[in-house]
């Protein structure tokens, strides 16, 4: 039986197929924007060519299929979602609009107001009013929401957002809504802000309601039409989607929750670092995807990836919890330019896929990060892709040579400049992710991975005092190798907005078993396997406007003292975070969650012990710059065996990425094969 | 001694100037405790020289900007003997400050023994003592009576606590707990800063990164210069009103001359009215922090905010005027007012010499505060008014933004959720939308103010101050656009009472079941309003931004 994962990026689709013996084969096809699941179904070609089975006899074989998917992503990125509706109470059209009165940079006074994803022309109201406390204060006026209705089907909208304050708290004026429009507007695509988020701060919800309203018409199409093509081509197992969240759940539930699938493809890649730290047996990593236009930055701490509830894609809010990932404009394209007061950036532009750095031969001209590294000799240009798609060198020297002649300084200083500026860059991104989470990068491991970041790996832990890296095996599709060993997941969560003072045990107890028995239900639907349960309390000190999430999934709830019990765990939680905890204030309580998570995996042996350090042969060397020339050997990667010892300088190539050592740095390939970087203890002079 | 840095150490030296404060402003929210501090983040961050000029900062307040260099040389001035470990403080406008309730902390950066460098951290407090909680007092006729006044103190001497100064200052404020808390926080930040100064002296060596420093700075002002030189020569005149010193006095006017020639822009404000006998005066540091915010606006959004970035500028103004009142007189409202009345005037003027540079006037601030019991707690609660944000100024890039905010703020300070408020106040939030017709007119319109009902449900009568500006003053248009609607804010009783409120004004009487209706400003349009295309008109009328025929298209 096989496990296949299905990972679409923007420019390939990694394929990953685990068998019974957890031996992995991986395959990457090109992707193929307009419709996602060509390309997957071309990858299933070319994975099934490497099994040596039919892709027909593959599919069969195939129990479980993985997939991270961007549709919602790009349907929210480009403008292509579904013309959606909002439906609201009367006297509040203009919240998702409003923005709680935000905007981005304070200083940019001349940039015009974003459009927002619904215009005011198709925001309606109807008359209805709940109170704080869930008591209809005033009825849902069916005149108001029949007009409404109308108004609805002669705009034209194929899809509908209800959003009602304080629906969180009692959602039968949204529900009653929700059926008169699919009587009146069949095939009508239908959110809730009850159903998508049930959770107090209005905003937040009906943001939410309103991209999954965007994005679900076109996520169900895709999916729909995949399941179709797979069924055709023979597979007869569970489609799972990997969520925001890192859980995954089956085709009918990510279309319903569309807008938790919009970090579907990063998702992937947290759930491998989650796996790499559990076989590497190293709990505390720093994940570090570097690809050509931006680097995803994320924390592994503990043996756990933090989740968060602040999400914001192109400029929309999404509440939903999902993986803590920060994603910073530096990358293997970003361009080096000089300002016009005559200083020396490198990035925030990036030349993307086209034109692509100088070196791609597309035409582009600018000098990036990537015609930086073949001026350094770091990327062999001839070699690049296995050969299969060589650089032009003499274009990246021309392009490195125009902004040298700006800069005053020589070809490889501008080159060994442009490497320094982007490492610090990306240091400085992880330093602010580490630090806004209570957490000090110096004790993590940083794991390399991504097409770009072999390069930059040594370098930038250098500038944060890291002193361990890892660079697995699969680095370069790591996220559908992670997608095997996720999780089904499936989270509920009710506001309880109260002091600490006011709850009490039997009452928190009711709403924990409620939402339980909700999400086990649900989940029980799915999956008929072992079902474990999460639960955690969104809780502040009275007069903060932000919430600390604490968990609670072992914490005895049948405790007599289970409120104390709580907000202790608050207090710690928030002496973690912001070094100081208030004993004495007042506690609110704000939201709880529960997740009931079914386990589907099963785990990979962890890493041998590997004691003995034998050194190997390079196949090859060539110059490298380094503060200077130097003649530094080469190895291939698919040559090394567990226990070879490497002293830097050193390059090691794999035929999608390429890992480079500095002087006196430490390699060692571990028991998994993987690439173990120990940095040099002394600090070597600037490589500039 | 000449020092060559090369461009890339150069580089790498302002990311790391930038990743310095960016670092103290993480571990400032972090460390804070009070709410002002660690959700609305009214803090800034700053490394300066010894001579007092800003080398880099991390703000979120722009306002503090301008204002730093002036606290920085009160500090060199005023404290002699100044050794590693030492923390000093300061507040007072007589010292270089802006109001009483910002406080800062310095912390000297030495490189052996030559002392280079200053980590600054301020941050607005909750509270600063004087007559009223949280300093902003309308009644206020002399500064004595906004709060505790701080000279520059050492605090630390070598790295040793003076216990007794932290006392003395903790009894004088009203929640001495989160004083002292946000005091370590903002000690700790500036710490933090100190250090890693050190470690890059350890990297490159002090004098490299000074020569380096005098090459940021540089190139921040040949950034400037470039924009400014851009610009037509000439002197350009430009004004605005406050609207009253709440004690009878009205329409008290900000005036700017502008002189630009070449690269360098002087502006005078010493046209400017008369000092009043209310908190509505500017402190000398506030008003420079007003004209940099001013500067900043007009010039690229990315010029780094260095000393170097300012030195085009020149201001000039004269002691006595609204803008820089004598020693002892009321300040704390000047870092919102007269500071959007300074900005305007001068944007105003400047209408004439860079017409694609400015944009309509953004609205005033204008503070409602209530006390009262609530029944469901039987618990007294205190709630600000942040909802029904006014609208920004339009600009040659397009429409103003609605609901967004003042000058002083432009789209920093949020307002936070409806659902929340209800839930812990006794407030019905019954309409809360935009004010139609509110944005000036213009080739591109001013954003939107809101029309807010709020509907208050104790079952006692409360008390309401306030403390604003903007109702007979609206936002100005600009290059031939149109004014936005100025505030109009009153209280509708159920029998029907209507009770207009004034801007400054304590001990209003608010009875259960009153409304307040607050029609917040709309931002000044930008451009004439003939230009603007039918397109435009037609998608204003359609969305019910500006009354019309459309199904939502009654204003308010």
């Amino acid at each position: 039986m096989l496990t296949i994962g299905i990972d679409v990026g923007g420019t390939f689709t990694d394929l990953v197929a685990l068998d019974a013996s957890g031996r992995a084969t991986f395959a990457k096809s090109p992707s193929t924007p307009q419709d996602q699941s060509i390309g997957v179904m071309t990858g299933l070609d070319e994975l099934a060519r490497r099994l040596g089975l039919s892709r027909n006899d593959m599919l069969k074989a195939t129990r479980r299929l993985v997939h991270g998917t961007t549709v919602a992503t790009n349907a929210l990125l480009e403008r292509k979602g579904a013309k959606v509706a909002l439906l609201t109470t009367a006297g509040h059209r203009d919240i998702v609009e409003m923005r709680e009165g935000l905007k981005g940079d304070r200083y940019d006074l001349r940039s015009p107001p974003p459009e927002p994803l619904v215009p005011r022309e198709l925001r309606f109201t109807v008359h209805e009013r709940m109170r704080a406390d869930g008591e209809v204060m005033l009825p849902l006026d069916e005149a108001s929401l029949q007009r409404a209705i109308t108004a609805i089907g002669s705009a034209g909208a194929t899809s509908v957002a209800i959003c009602f304050l304080h629906a969180y708290r009692n959602p039968v004026h949204e529900i009653v809504a929700a059926e008169r429009i699919a009587a009146a507007l069949p095939g009508i695509d239908i959110s809730r802000s009850s159903d998508v988020l049930p959770q107090i701060k209005e905003y937040e919800r009906f943001s939410t309601t309103m991209v999954n309203a965007y994005v679900a018409p076109t996520v169900r199409l895709y999916l729909a039409g995949l399941e179709r093509r797979l069924e055709e081509a023979g597979f007869g197992g569970s489609l799972f989607i990997i969520l925001s969240h890192g859980g995954m759940a089956p085709v009918e539930e990510a279309a319903r929750l569309a807008a938790g699938t919009t970090l579907s493809g990063p998702a992937g890649g947290v759930a491998g670092a989650l796996r790499c730290a559990r076989l590497l047996g190293k709990p505390d990593l720093v994940p570090f995807d570097m690809g050509g236009t931006s680097t995803d930055i994320s924390l592994v701490t503990e043996g756990r990836a933090s989740l968060s509830s602040e999400g914001v894609l192109a400029g929309q809010r999404i509440a939903l919890r999902s993986l803590d990932i920060a994603s910073i404009a530096a990358g293997g394209g970003s361009i080096a330019s000089v300002d016009a007061g005559g200083s020396f950036k490198v990035g925030p532009e990036s030349a993307g896929s086209i034109p692509g750095p100088a070196c791609y031969g597309n035409g582009g001209t600018a000098a990036t990060v990537t015609d930086a590294n073949v001026a350094l000799g770091y990327l062999d240009a001839a070699n690049f892709m296995g050969g299969k798609r060589p650089l032009d060198r003499e274009a990246s020297l021309a392009a490195i040579d125009r902004l040298a002649t700006r800069l005053g300084i020589s070809r490889m200083e501008t080159a060994a400049g442009i490497y320094r500026l982007i490492n610090v860059k990306m240091a400085d991104g992880i330093r602010l992710m580490t630090l806004r989470r209570g957490v000090d990068p110096r004790r993590h491991t940083l794991l390399s991975f991504g097409g770009a970041a072999g390069l930059h790996a040594c370098e930038v832990a250098r500038e944060l005092d890291i002193t361990r890296i890892v660079v697995p095996t699969m680095a370069s599709v790591l996220s559908a190798w992670g997608m095997l060993t996720t999780d089904l997941r499936y989270e509920r969560a009710a506001t309880h907005f109260e002091t600490g003072s006011r709850m009490t045990a039997a009452g928190v107890r009711d709403i924990f078993n409620g939402l339980e028995r909700n999400a086990t239900d649900r989940l029980r639907s799915w999956f008929d396997g072992p079902i474990g349960i999460e639960r955690s309390a969104e809780m502040r000190y009275g007069e903060q406007i932000f919430e600390v999430d604490v968990a609670l999934s072992d914490v005895d709830f049948s405790d007599p003292k289970l409120i104390e019990t709580i907000e202790q765990r608050f207090h710690r939680r928030h002496q973690e975070l912001y070094t100081y905890s208030s004993p004495g204030q007042e506690v609110v309580f704000v939201n709880a969650r529960v997740a009931a998570v079914g386990s589907v995996a099963s785990e990979m042996a962890p890493a041998a012990q590997i004691d003995v350090d034998r050194a190997c042969h390079p196949s090859g060397r060539r110059q490298v710059h380094m503060g200077g020339w130097r003649d530094v050997p080469v190895y291939a990667l698919e040559r090394l065996e567990p226990g070879h010892t490497i002293v830097g300088p050193a390059v090691v190539e794999a035929e999608t990425t390429t890992v480079l050592a500095g002087p006196g740095d430490v390699i060692r390939v571990n028991g998994l094969g993987w690439i173990e970087i120990e940095l040099c203890a002394v600090p070597r002079s600037a490589a500039a | 001694m000449t020092i060559k840095v090369d461009p890339i150490t150069r580089s790498v030296v302002q990311h790391r100037l930038s990743g310095i404060v960016a670092e103290m402003g993480e571990a400032m929210l972090r460390t804070s405790y009070s709410q002002i501090l660690n959700s609305s983040r009214d803090f800034s961050l700053a490394i300066c020289d010894v001579q007092g000029r800003l080398i880099a900062q991390a703000d979120h307040i722009p306002v503090h900007v301008g204002a730093l260099p002036w606290a920085t040389r009160a500090v060199e001035k005023h404290c002699r003997d100044v050794n590693p470990g030492d923390v000093y403080l300061m507040n007072d406008p007589e010292f270089g400050g802006s109001h009483l309730p910002d406080v800062t902390a310095f912390v000297p950066i030495f490189d052996g023994d030559r002392r280079l460098f200053w980590s600054i951290v301020r941050a607005h407090q909750s509270d600063i003592g004087g007559a009223t909680h949280g300093a902003y007092n309308p009644q206020a006729t002399e500064i004595w009576q906004e709060g505790l006044r701080i000279p520059p103190i050492k605090l630390y001497d070598a790295g040793k606590l003076r216990d007794d100064i932290l006392d003395m200052l903790a009894l004088n404020v009203r929640n001495p707990y989160d004083f002292r808390g946000d005091m370590a926080a903002m000690i700790g930040a500036a710490h933090l800063g100190e250090r890693r100064m050190a470690k890059l002296f350890g990297e490159f060596g002090a004098p490299v990164v000074e020569t380096a420093i005098e090459q940021i700075l540089d190139s921040a002002e040949q950034q400037a210069r470039g924009v400014v030189a851009s610009w037509k020569d000439g002197v350009y005149h430009g004004e605005a009103f406050l609207d009253d010193d709440g004690r009878g006095r009205t329409d008290i006017r900000i005036a700017a001359k502008v002189t630009k020639r070449g690269s360098d822009i002087e502006i005078d404000l010493s046209d400017s009215d008369p000092q009043t006998t209310s908190f509505v005066n500017s402190s000398h540091a506030n008003m420079h922090a007003a004209v940099v915010m001013a500067f900043a606006y007009l010039i690229d959004a990315d010029i780094p905010k260095n000393a170097g970035a300012l030195r085009p500028l020149q201001v000039i103004a004269r002691q006595g005027t609204i803008v820089w009142a004598d020693a002892g007189l009321p300040v704390t409202l000047c870092t919102s007012h007269p500071s959007n009345e300074i900005v305007e005037a001068i944007i105003k003027a400047m209408a004439n010499c860079c017409p694609e540079r400015v944009m309509g006037g953004w609205g005033r601030r204008f503070r409602v505060a209530v006390k009262g019991e609530n029944p469901n707690t039987g618990r007294s609660f205190i709630w600000h008014l942040f909802q029904a944000r006014p609208g920004g100024g339009a600009s040659i890039g397009g429409d103003g933004w609605s609901s967004i905010g003042e000058w002083h703020t432009v789209g920093g300070l949020k307002f936070g959720s409806l659902e929340v408020a209800e839930t812990r106040f006794p407030l019905h939030f019954r309409h809360h939308e935009y004010r139609a017709d509110s944005g000036g007119d213009g080739e591109h319109r001013g954003g939107l103010g809101v029309s807010l009902d709020l509907v208050f449900e104790m079952r006692e009568p409360a008390l309401a101050n306030t403390a604003g500006e903007g109702v007979r003053h609206p936002s100005c248009g600009m290059v031939g656009g149109r004014d936005g609607k100025p505030h109009h804010y009153r209280l509708v009783s159920t029998d029907g009472r209507t009770r207009e409120l004034k801007t400054k004004e304590v001990g209003i009487e608010i009875r259960p079941g009153d409304c307040l209706e607050v029609r917040s400003a709309g931002g000044g349009g930008w451009g004439p309003p003939e230009k603007r295309s039918q397109n435009a008109r037609r998608r204003d009328i359609e969305q019910g931004l500006v009354s019309g025929n459309g199904p939502y298209g009654k204003g308010e």
